[in-house]
C-alpha cells in the first residue's frame, strides 16, 4: 500500500507549470525576440531586416514551442482543477478553461506560425513579411476578451470560496490584468507611444503587472497543493 | 436571488451563487456587443464581398476611428459570453445520463470562441495601417469576414449535442423543458448554409447576403436571449431542489 | 471557523483587511507608474499637452472632485455608524456614498461626450493619456458601486453584518478618491 498522498499527480503538475514557463520565457525572450516587441513603427525593409537578423533563433525558437505548446494545456488544467476545489461549482473552472484555450490560438500560436511563416521565405514580397509581422504582433499583444474573461471567472471565484484555495488578494491581482487588458487595447490604435504594443504603459507596465500575477500564482498553486498534501496525510492517519 | 440563511455558506449555495453571476453577465455582455455590432460601420450595410481592393482600403481608411472602436470592444467583451455558455455545461452535467454530451459541448463551446476571436484580430489588422497595399487589405478583409461567417460547424455540433441531451433527459423534471431540444435544431439548420459565404459573392449565401448575414447572426442572438430564460428558470430550480432558496 | 473571524479584537486591529490593503497599496503602485509616465511624456511635449490642456473643463473638474469627495466623507461616517451600532444609518450613508460615485461616472461621461464632440479625441497625445487614465479611473469606480453594494447587501442581512466589513469597503472607496484627487491635480491643475 503506497504512503504516497493521492494527488502527487498535482504535485508534477505543480513543478511543471513554473519549468513550463520558465522555457516559455526563455523562447520569448531570447530565441524568438517577440517579448520585448519589436517596434511597430518602422517600415517593411526594416521588418525584413529584423527577420533576417534574428533567422535562426526565431526558427528554433518557434519550433520547439511547436513542440512544447501543449504545455499550456497542462498549466490551465491545473489552475481549472484548483478552481474546481473551490466551493462555487463547476462553471467558473469551465469558464477559465474556455478563455484560456480560446486565448492559445490567437494568444501565441498565431505569432508562432506567423513568424514561421516570414522566415520560411525570406526574400517574399516585403509588403507580404510585413503583414505577418502585424498580424503575428496584434493577435500576440492584442488578444484580449479571452484573457479577460478566464481573469474575470478566476477573480469572482477566488472572492465566492469558502475553502480557501487562493487568498483574496489574488482575485484582486487578477482584476489588475482585467484592466491592463482593457489598456491594451489603444495598441490597435498607436503605431507608436505609451500605447503601442511596445509602449511603456500598454506593454512595459503590463509586463510587469503580468509578472506579479505569474509569480504569485505559482507561489499559490505550490501552496494549494502543500494543503491538499496536509489534509490528504491527516485523513490517512485518521483511517489508521 | 434570496439564499436561505442556513443555507448560506454551503458549497450547494456557492454554486448556485456563481452560476446566478454567470447567467447575469449574459445579458450585460451581449448589450455591449450589441452597442459594438450597431457601431461597427462594416454591418450597415454588410461589406460586400465584390468590392474592389480598393473600395475596401478607402472603406477601411474613411472608417478607421469607429472600425478600431467596435472591433476592439468585440476583441475585448466577444470571449465573455464563455461564462454564460459555461451554464449549458453545468446543466447539461445535471440531466439524466453520463456526462459526454457536456463535454462534447465544452470542446465545441471553446472551438467556436476560438474562431470568432481569430475573424476579429483579421479584422483590426486590416484597419491597424491604412497604408497599406489595398490588396493585402482586401485579403485581411477576406479572411475576417470568411472566418466570422462561414465556419459554422462547431456551433452547429453545440447544437446538435444540446438537442440530444435534452432528449435523452427522461426524468419526471427534465432540466429544459423539450421544445428546447426542436429549438436548438431548428437554429442549427438556420445557420448552416452560412458555409456558402466561403464560395459565394452574390445571393443570400454571400457572406453579406440575407441568410448568411441577417439569418445567422440572428438565430445565434436569438438562441442566446432564449436560453436566457431557459437558463434561469433552470437554476432557479436547481436552487429550490438543492434547498438554498424557499420554493 | 474562517480565517476573517479570528480578528474580533478591536485594539491594535488594522482596519479593514489584509487582502484589501494589498489592492489597495498595489494599485495606487501601479497608477503610479502611470502617473509617471504621463509626466515624462509631458515633459518631452511641454507645448503640446499644455495647448491640449487648455480645452480641459477645469469647473467640471472641480464639482467632480467635490462630489467623490463628499461621497467618500459618507463612506468614512457610515464606518463610525456601524462601530457605534447604527445599522440603519450606516445603510443610508453607505448608499449615498454610492450616489455620488453614480453622479460622478454621469458627469464623467457627459465630459467624454462634450470633449469628443469638440474634436478631442485620442488622435491628441495629451487626451489619449487623459482618456485612458481616467477610464481606468472610472472603471475602478464602477467596481467601487460594486464593492459598496456588496456591503448593503452584507449589512441588510443580520447574520453577516459587521463592522469590518464597512472597513473593507471604505478603504477601497478612499483609495478611489485620492486616486482622482491626483488625476484632477495632474490633467486638470497643474500647468
Amino acid at each position: 500500500m503506497s504512503t504516497a498522498t493521492r494527488n502527487r499527480d498535482v504535485w508534477w503538475m505543480t513543478w511543471f507549470f513554473p519549468a513550463w514557463y520558465a522555457v516559455f520565457g526563455v523562447i520569448i525572450c531570447l530565441l524568438t525576440r517577440v517579448t520585448p516587441p519589436p517596434r511597430p513603427d518602422v517600415t517593411a525593409a526594416e521588418k525584413v531586416a529584423f527577420f533576417a537578423q534574428h533567422h535562426l533563433t526565431i526558427q528554433i525558437g518557434f519550433t520547439l514551442l511547436l513542440i512544447l505548446l501543449g504545455g499550456a494545456a497542462m498549466t490551465n488544467g491545473l489552475v481549472c482543477y484548483q478552481i474546481k476545489r473551490m466551493s462555487v461549482g463547476s462553471v467558473f473552472a469551465y469558464g477559465y478553461i474556455g478563455g484560456m484555450s480560446v486565448g492559445a490560438l490567437p494568444g501565441f500560436l498565431l505569432v508562432t506560425v506567423c513568424f514561421l511563416t516570414a522566415a520560411y521565405r525570406p526574400d517574399r514580397n516585403p509588403e507580404l513579411i510585413s503583414l505577418l509581422y502585424d498580424l503575428g504582433m496584434l493577435s500576440y499583444n492584442g488578444s484580449l476578451g479571452c484573457f479577460t474573461a478566464a481573469y474575470l471567472v478566476l477573480a469572482i471565484a477566488i472572492l465566492y470560496d469558502r475553502n480557501e484555495v487562493f487568498p483574496k488578494w489574488f482575485a484582486y491581482v487578477s482584476i489588475w490584468q482585467i484592466i491592463t487588458e482593457v489598456i491594451a487595447t489603444q495598441m490597435f490604435v498607436f503605431p507608436s507611444g505609451a500605447f503601442a504594443w511596445n509602449g511603456s504603459i500598454a506593454f512595459w507596465l503590463a509586463v510587469v503587472v503580468f509578472s506579479v500575477w505569474l509569480g504569485a500564482l505559482i507561489v499559490l498553486l505550490r501552496r494549494a497543493a502543500e494543503e491538499e498534501s496536509a489534509k490528504e496525510s491527516a485523513q490517512m492517519v485518521a483511517a489508521q | 436571488m434570496q439564499i436561505l440563511e442556513q443555507a448560506q455558506d454551503l458549497p450547494t449555495a456557492g454554486n448556485i451563487k456563481a452560476q446566478w453571476v454567470s447567467l447575469w453577465t449574459g445579458p450585460a455582455v451581449g448589450a455591449v456587443l450589441l452597442v459594438a455590432a450597431i457601431a461597427f460601420p462594416g454591418f450597415w450595410p454588410p461589406m460586400s464581398p465584390t468590392m474592389s481592393a480598393d473600395q475596401v482600403a478607402a472603406f477601411y481608411a474613411d472608417h478607421t476611428a469607429w472600425i478600431r472602436a467596435s472591433q476592439v470592444t468585440f476583441n475585448l467583451c466577444g470571449i465573455l459570453i464563455v461564462p454564460f455558455l459555461s451554464l449549458i455545461v453545468v446543466q447539461m452535467k445535471r440531466m439524466r445520463q453520463t456526462h459526454v454530451f457536456a463535454y462534447c459541448y465544452l470542446t465545441a463551446m471553446v472551438s467556436g470562441a476560438t474562431i470568432f476571436a481569430l475573424s476579429n484580430v483579421f479584422f483590426l489588422v486590416a484597419a491597424f495601417r491604412p497604408g497599406r497595399n489595398p490588396e493585402l487589405i482586401q485579403l485581411l478583409n477576406d479572411l475576417a469576414w470568411i472566418v466570422f461567417i462561414a465556419p459554422i460547424g462547431m456551433v452547429v455540433s453545440q447544437f446538435v449535442l444540446l438537442a440530444l441531451a435534452v432528449y435523452f433527459d427522461d426524468q419526471e423534471h427534465p432540466v429544459f423543458p423539450k421544445w428546447v431540444g426542436h429549438f436548438s435544431l431548428i437554429i442549427a439548420a438556420a445557420m448552416v448554409p452560412a458555409a456558402g459565404a466561403a464560395v459565394f459573392q452574390t445571393g443570400p449565401l454571400a457572406w453579406d447576403g440575407l441568410w448568411s448575414f441577417w439569418v445567422r447572426n440572428g438565430a445565434y442572438a436569438l438562441f442566446v436571449i432564449v436560453m436566457f430564460f431557459v437558463l434561469r428558470k433552470a437554476i432557479q430550480r436547481q436552487a429550490v431542489d438543492d434547498g438554498v432558496i424557499s420554493a | 471557523m474562517t480565517r476573517t473571524e479570528e480578528r474580533t479584537e478591536t485594539v491594535g486591529r488594522l482596519p479593514g483587511d489584509r487582502d484589501m490593503w494589498i489592492m489597495v497599496l498595489g494599485d495606487m503602485t501601479i497608477f503610479a507608474g502611470y502617473f509617471v509616465i504621463f509626466m515624462i511624456y509631458r515633459a518631452m511635449n511641454r507645448q503640446e499637452f499644455l495647448v491640449a490642456q487648455q480645452h480641459l473643463n477645469i469647473t467640471i473638474g472641480v464639482i467632480n472632485t467635490v462630489v467623490l469627495v463628499t461621497s467618500s466623507w459618507l463612506v468614512a461616517r457610515a464606518v463610525q455608524a456601524i462601530r457605534a451600532g447604527d445599522v440603519q444609518k450606516s445603510i443610508a450613508l453607505v448608499v449615498s456614498g454610492g450616489v455620488g460615485g453614480a453622479l460622478f461616472m454621469v458627469l464623467k461621461g457627459y465630459e467624454w461626450a462634450s470633449k469628443i464632440a469638440a474634436g478631442h479625441t485620442n488622435s491628441d497625445m495629451f487626451y489619449s493619456f487623459y482618456y485612458v487614465i481616467t477610464g481606468v479611473h472610472l472603471i475602478h469606480v464602477l467596481i467601487g458601486l460594486i464593492v459598496l453594494g456588496v456591503v448593503v447587501r452584507e449589512l441588510r442581512n443580520p447574520a453577516r453584518r459587521r463592522a469590518q466589513m464597512v472597513e473593507i469597503g471604505a478603504t477601497y472607496w478612499h483609495m478611489v478618491d485620492l486616486l482622482w484627487v491626483i488625476i484632477f491635480a495632474l490633467f486638470y491643475v497643474m500647468r
